[in-house]
């Protein structure tokens, strides 16, 4: 296969259980070589669709490929895909190096050379040396390195991993993250990763779909994901946002003129979309996209926005404030709230047209 | 479904499995139900000599079920509340009856109580007629509240010292807080063990056939139709009838326990004491429970004495002459065969019961519901039932080649299957999906997974399976009663004949053999198994 094929392809697959669709009509490509999230909410259809890629669920209708070959009709232990599950799942019988030697031994690879690939990738995932322990004497953090080890190990052609952070605390989670991406980056392994922790998702993915419902809402990069959501429900799945009702004035090619209550402004005009005068639509502000500052600024592009501050929250990396303007709140952030002073009272807000995003449901 | 067709294999084992509970639950039991015919049964309802064992079945169990229940509670109450001294000692003798044939209470009580008895003649003179309902209800009453105390102490030991902690802690008092929220949490539990009880006693054949004399009860009404007169259609219709009604009171517990139908007896660890009850109490529970273990070690401290006397009670010199008899010749056969038979049985039907279990519990394939039923259903099942199915179904002259002691030995395995099953399943249920689902995404097949990664968690359950398989095969006697030759004789049957002919001693150190070499194999497995072995409780 060459790099950034279709390396999974999920084509038209619906699952029910019951008369209720968990999965329904999803499709979706995952190149080779990529670290591929589907994230979204609990009972979003996610986890069904990850499991009917390994294997464990059958879909009632559509196909799945993998590295190009139907593999609908193979069983699990056939499919070439490895699974790291929300609960590590170790076999508490064995010693972690019997875990993680499980799938050496079920594939007949022989003594010295299993012991050899074990001792490898314990040591790559910097758990060289506790090979003897038992998983119940392993911390969390530990066991999810096992996890990820004894499903490594066999080399997959893909690696399917159930929210394998959702166990870990804030700060291991966070640490986590980062050696995954590390890991999937050296192996040039396809992860295909579930989770409804949009962090996590941004961070660690190099393309995401989200899921909602049993339908994907909308897939791409993480960078358009969250800057370029194509519905509302995808601008507050992903991260705290402003959603805002406006109504287009006019729409060259480049820039939008837009009403929001008694406020006029000019924005970027998103690609893709058919934007008429008269339409209402709906605007995506990110909180960190706007200055904010106890003077009054001077009207320009963008939105500039006068209001009184009547809450805040210090979230220690920024200072988060609840603006009113007019009947609205707004979710404002400041960062680096060390090097500032706190802000009462009256406030201007201020946001570059290219941080408004324009979402036309 | 779609998994199945995916891999053979497991299909194939699905497929044996389900033939071998086809061949060895469904069709003999079959046999028994469709042997009288429409016109049989007509005739043998018209007949009405099924009237009187019928409401003496009734009449016994009831009075039984409430007397072994009565007494069974105070001593599971004592158990699991109170603070008294000698707790390890009582829970062991409470232990005892459960590895013995429950029809040695009926040896031993008329050791004792008989017109020769040591009580009734020695000590007063007196020789009463024993045989009867009295006497049965008496019998029944110490053969099974050791089991009524098993299943309550279980059912009262599952209430959270939570809750009781919580009602203390809002000022009620011991009492009242058993009143008020350990019973009601209980209720089901408790009728469940009450009705297990009622299920033991009604389906028991050995003591009302011992000392029942004229009075006559389903089962024993079915063995004398066979023996005496050589009626399989009467009896097959009087096996019927016993078969409904223990399915009935079968049904009723599994409504309120949802089927949790085994007990085991091991110590469960809790978090948390229960309040304590006050001194007063805790001494009444001390005093009741030494009269009843007074009375289960005098049961099995007669049978011993007698087998170690020369002749029990008149004769007390030592001898050890029963016990040369015991395992002299063809009598030792039949030692030897209860050890084989039982073994064996025990060895196949745990794992089978675990594979069927998983089947079950973990598959996703139509039908699963029906093999969930037919592993249970051998619970319901009398064993004078089962084994006349196995008589009427496989005493076939075709089958000559087969030996006696394999049909005795499936029929151990496939009627002791559904504790050993239900293990299982409550043990599956303890294991996440995710477990068995990690071996087959690493590359194992689903039969590999089972065998490298849950029968190695399961461990509890296989031996839950293997010891319960094994003490209910050592001390039946309604299951093999129909299906023992001359050669494949075991302990029970040999013990329930020298009783017949009232060889005392032979009789009861055939006994004291029996239950010695059920414990000393017990712990033997238990030295292999390298920790606890829990029992489960069953029997019928």
């Amino acid at each position: 296969m060459i790099a950034g094929t279709a390396h999974v392809r999920v084509s038209h697959v619906t699952k029910r259980f019951g008369a209720m669709a968990a999965v329904d009509d999803v499709s979706f490509e995952v190149p080779k070589g990529s670290f591929a999230t589907l994230l979204g909410p609990s009972g979003c259809g996610k986890t069904t669709t990850l499991r009917m890629i390994a294997g464990f669920y059958d879909p009632d209708e559509g196909d799945i490929e993998i590295a190009g070959r139907r593999v609908n009709n193979l069983p699990v232990h056939r499919r070439g895909t490895a699974m790291v599950f929300q609960d590590y799942a170790l076999f508490p019988h064995m010693s972690v190096r019997d875990n993680v030697a499980y799938g050496l031994k079920v594939a007949h690879v022989s003594g010295a050379d299993r012991t050899r690939r074990v001792d490898e990738t314990l040591a790559f995932v910097g758990l060289g040396g506790l090979g003897e322990r038992w998983p119940n004497q392993l911390s969390g953090g530990q066991q999810q390195r096992v996890a990820v080890a004894r499903a490594l190990v066999i080399q997959p052609q893909v690696l399917l991993l159930d929210e394998p952070l959702s166990n870990l605390d804030a700060k291991l989670r966070e640490q986590l993250r980062v050696e995954m991406r590390v890991l999937q980056r050296r192996l040039g392994m396809t992860f295909v990763y579930v989770t409804h922790d949009q962090e996590e998702a941004l961070s660690l993915s190099d393309w995401i779909a989200v899921m909602n419902a049993g339908k994907v809402e909308q897939a791409g990069t993480p960078w358009d994901i969250y800057y370029r959501p194509r519905t509302a429900f995808l601008a507050d799945f992903v991260g705290a946002v402003n959603l805002v009702p406006a109504k287009v004035l006019d729409a060259t090619d480049d820039l939008v003129a837009l009403a929001l209550g008694s406020q006029l402004a000019s924005v970027r005009r998103p690609k893709d979309v058919r934007l008429a005068a008269g339409q209402e639509v709906t605007l995506c502000l990110r909180p960190e996209s706007f200055t904010i500052g106890s003077t009054t600024a001077s009207p320009g592009q963008g939105i500039e926005l006068s209001g009184t501050i009547v809450r805040r929250a210090f979230l220690g990396d920024t200072m988060r404030y609840w603006v009113k303007v007019d009947d609205r709140e707004w979710i404002v952030d400041q960062p680096d709230p060390g090097g500032s002073a706190t802000l009462d009272g009256a406030v201007s807000l201020s946001v570059r047209p290219d941080r408004v995003h324009v979402i036309a449901e | 479904m779609r998994s199945l067709q995916r891999e053979p294999a497991l299909l194939l084992a699905l497929l044996a499995v389900m033939a071998l509970v086809l061949t060895f639950v469904v069709y003999p039991q079959l046999q028994v139900v469709l042997t009288p015919g429409p016109g049989g049964y007509v005739q043998y309802l018209q007949e009405g000599t099924w009237v009187r064992p019928l409401r003496n079945s009734i009449q016994l169990t009831l009075l039984s079920t409430t007397t072994a229940v009565l007494l069974g509670f105070v001593y599971a109450y004592a158990m699991v509340y109170s603070n008294m001294r000698w707790k390890p000692f009582f829970r062991l003798v409470g232990i005892l009856p459960l590895l013995s044939p429950p029809f040695v209470v009926a040896a031993a009580y008329t050791l004792l109580f008989g017109a020769r008895g040591v009580i009734t003649y020695g000590i007063f003179g007196q020789s009463p007629n024993i045989y009867g309902l009295n006497g049965v209800w008496g019998v029944q009453t110490i053969a099974f509240f050791p089991f009524a105390y098993q299943l309550i102490a279980d059912a009262l030991s599952r209430s959270d010292p939570r809750m009781e902690q919580a009602a203390r802690n809002l000022g009620a008092g011991s009492w009242r807080v058993f009143r008020t929220v350990t019973l009601p949490l209980s209720r089901p539990g408790l009728g469940a063990a009450i009705l297990t009880t009622a299920i033991y006693i009604l389906e028991d054949f050995g003591n009302p056939q011992l000392i029942g004399g004229s009075f006559y009860v389903l089962p024993t009404e079915a063995y004398s139709l066979i023996s005496s007169f050589g009626e399989y259609t009467s009896a097959s219709a009087v096996s019927t009838i016993l078969l409904l009604l223990a399915l009935g009171l079968y049904l009723a517990k599994v409504r309120l326990d949802g089927g949790r139908s085994f007990v085991t007896i091991s110590g469960r660890a809790s978090s948390m004491p229960r309040p304590p009850v006050s001194a007063a109490v805790s001494r009444a529970c001390f005093v009741a429970c030494l009269a009843l273990a007074g009375i289960i070690l005098l049961v099995y401290g007669s049978l011993l004495v007698s087998a170690l006397t020369l002749r029990f009670p008149n004769n007390l010199q030592f001898t050890t002459e029963h016990f040369q008899y015991v395992l002299s010749g063809t009598n030792g056969d039949a030692l030897r065969n209860t050890l084989v038979f039982s073994g064996v049985a025990a060895a196949l039907s745990a794992p089978l019961a675990l594979f069927g279990g998983w089947l079950v519990q973990r598959g996703k394939w139509p039908g699963r519901g029906a093999l969930d039923l037919l592993l249970i259903l051998p619970a319901a099942i009398p064993g004078i039932f089962f084994g006349l199915g196995y008589l009427l179904a496989f005493n076939q002259r075709w089958l000559d080649f087969v030996d006696r002691g394999l049909l005795i030995i499936i029929a151990f395995i496939f009627w002791n299957i559904p504790v050993g099953y239900q293990a299982a399943v409550a043990g599956l249920r303890q294991i996440d999906r995710s477990i068995d689902e990690a071996a087959t995404s690493l590359g194992a097949s689903s039969l590999r997974g089972f065998r490298d990664v849950v029968v190695p968690m399961l461990g509890g359950s296989l031996r839950v399976g293997f010891v319960t398989t094994f003490v209910r095969s050592v001390t039946t006697l309604s299951l093999v009663i129909f299906l023992f030759t001359a050669p494949t004789t075991t302990a029970t049957i040999r013990i329930y004949q020298l009783v017949g002919d009232l060889n005392w001693g032979a009789a009861t150190a055939y006994t004291v053999a029996d239950i010695g070499m059920a414990i000393v194999a017990l712990l033997i497995f238990a030295a292999l198994a390298r920790g606890r072995i829990a029992l489960g409780a069953a029997r019928a």
